[in-house]
């Protein structure tokens, strides 16, 4: 017995001051994946930058709070908001109900569409073709491509890859008959590869996915003060100003493609 | 007696220290969505026993003939037995794994990511029994050949009653532990998606986002593999003494 509350008493002491520092948090801590230009890349020195930063910035102006970006995989965005080691999660992460599950997100600030990467072989010219049974259907492991693919997809064989350039590579080597991903993603997959990969570039779902600002449930009001920023972001052309810095030739081809925009 | 105290005084500091350590962290545990998911855990349980199974037995083999090659009187065996057991020990099994899948495996077409899996986790464990047996031949003394030599036995015979027997005490061991250790780096072949244990549990975290569900049973599976393999090796070292 004397052991156990000596053990305990050393423990609370110990984890005092974790406690203490998370309780005066004032900085606004905002979580993404530093993988998915121009969205959320780094530049050469390895200082984080992209639309979702410069979002992040201005979202901390307007709340009157400094930011810190948190460099986290993707897989571990969530839990990482879970734990209260960020805040927020502005990540080109599109709101699904799963997710709605766990956390709270925002209006929308922004929409895409999935779509399909595959190559000359394999025949695929829709989506109705990869729901066969000697299928197989690439996807970046927690995107709602993958979450796409396990429910609407359910005869194909599902390859479950942690990194995009896995996936495009299997659809390169035809181990994989598809790679489901956003749009951008896609049509920049197969610019790099336009020998090797076919571009399916029209939405394979009737409504676009939207992408919103993760946040933990029960903070409604961090919540109204977030929708209130993206309203105003929205009016005053703050997303057309960072779509014309980041994406100009990627728009106007967007627009040539028949395919909608981003903003 | 007390040895059951001991253990359960230890059971009750780590319980004591996990029970703080998941207080702080503030995080609410969702197990029923994880429990709706336990097939894949039992399903990548399983593959990751069939891998390892198989790896295990073509890693003995391929470490068995690179022991032979390193002392071989071929210099190019030699060379190149000595150049694989480097670079393979010397350089990460995740570069291994991509090399060897996206490069080597696609150039063969070779396709079954799982026969892929196992080979490239043969390979990879190989270099290491080849070292643990290299390691016990090298350790029998002198005079030891030297009394094949005067028996009249030929190489082959020294080696098949005298070496080995004594080899093998000093092998088994070193072996199982290798063994045990093949099972937890069969977790990397995720990265190719073959769908063992680690693929699924992250698969489970990635449709439920309850990380530490998921990745508590992914440990308590391995430790369920590792841990008789570990009781066993202890075993084997007793008796090597006696």
């Amino acid at each position: 017995m004397l052991f156990k509350s000596l053990i305990s008493v050393f423990l609370a002491l110990l984890l005092n001051p974790i406690f203490i520092n998370a309780a005066n948090e004032k900085p606004l801590r905002v979580g993404m994946e530093l993988q998915y230009p121009p969205f959320e890349m780094s530049t050469k020195d390895g200082t984080p930058s992209g639309i979702s930063v410069d979002l992040a910035k201005a979202l901390g102006k307007y709340l009157g709070r400094k930011v810190i970006i948190e460099n986290i995989a993707w897989d571990g965005l969530i839990p990482s908001l879970k734990t209260k080691k960020i805040d927020i999660i502005i990540s080109s992460m599109t709101i699904t109900n799963q997710r709605k599950k766990v956390i709270d997100f925002s209006i929308p600030y922004a929409q895409s569409n999935l779509c399909i990467l595959t190559n000359p072989t394999s025949g695929v010219k829709s989506i109705k073709d990869l729901n066969q049974k000697d299928k197989v259907v690439a996807v970046k492991k927690g995107t709602t491509g993958h979450l796409y693919a396990v429910k609407h997809l359910k005869k194909a064989r599902i390859l479950v890859l942690d990194k995009e350039s896995s996936a495009v590579l299997e659809v390169i080597q035809k181990r994989a008959d598809a790679f489901i991903y956003d749009q951008l993603t896609i049509y920049r997959d197969w610019e790099k590869h336009k020998k090797t990969t076919v571009a399916l570039l029209q939405p394979i779902t009737k409504n676009p996915g939207y992408w919103g600002i993760a946040l933990r449930k029960n903070e409604p009001e961090l919540k109204a003060k977030i929708n209130n920023f993206i309203r105003k972001a929205k009016s005053d052309g703050t997303f057309n100003k960072l779509a014309n810095k980041y994406l100009k030739n990627v728009k106007k081809k967007f627009i040539e493609l028949n395919i909608p925009f981003f903003f | 007696m007390v040895y059951i105290f001991n253990f359960i005084l230890l059971f009750a500091i780590i319980g004591l220290f996990f029970y703080f350590m998941f207080v702080g962290t503030a995080y609410n545990f969702n197990w029923q969505s994880i429990y709706e998911y336990r097939q894949m855990f039992i399903d990548g349980f399983f593959t990751t026993i069939y891998i390892s199974f198989f790896s295990l037995i073509l890693s003995f083999f391929i470490g068995l003939f690179f022991a032979y090659g390193q002392n071989s009187k071929i210099i190019l065996l030699r060379f190149f037995s000595r150049f694989y057991v480097e670079t393979i020990r010397g350089t990460p099994l995740l570069v291994q794994i991509l090399i060897f899948f996206y490069v080597v495996a696609a150039n063969i077409g070779l396709n079954n990511r799982y026969i892929a899996g196992v080979l490239i986790l043969a390979i990879f464990s190989g270099a290491y029994i080849s070292e643990i047996i290299r390691a016990a031949i090298f350790s029998i003394s002198k005079e030891q050949y030297e009394t094949g030599l005067s028996l009249g036995f030929t190489p082959f015979q020294t080696y098949q009653y005298i070496i080995f027997p004594q080899a093998y005490k000093r092998i088994l061991p070193p072996l199982t532990g290798q063994f045990a250790s093949i099972i937890k780096d069969s977790s990397l072949l995720s990265i190719i998606s073959v769908n063992e244990l680690t693929m699924n549990a992250q698969e489970v975290n990635s449709y439920t986002f309850s990380t530490l569900e998921s990745y508590i049973p992914l440990a308590i599976g391995y430790l369920l593999l590792t841990y008789p393999i570990s009781l066993y090796s202890r075993r084997l070292e007793k008796k090597m003494k006696d």
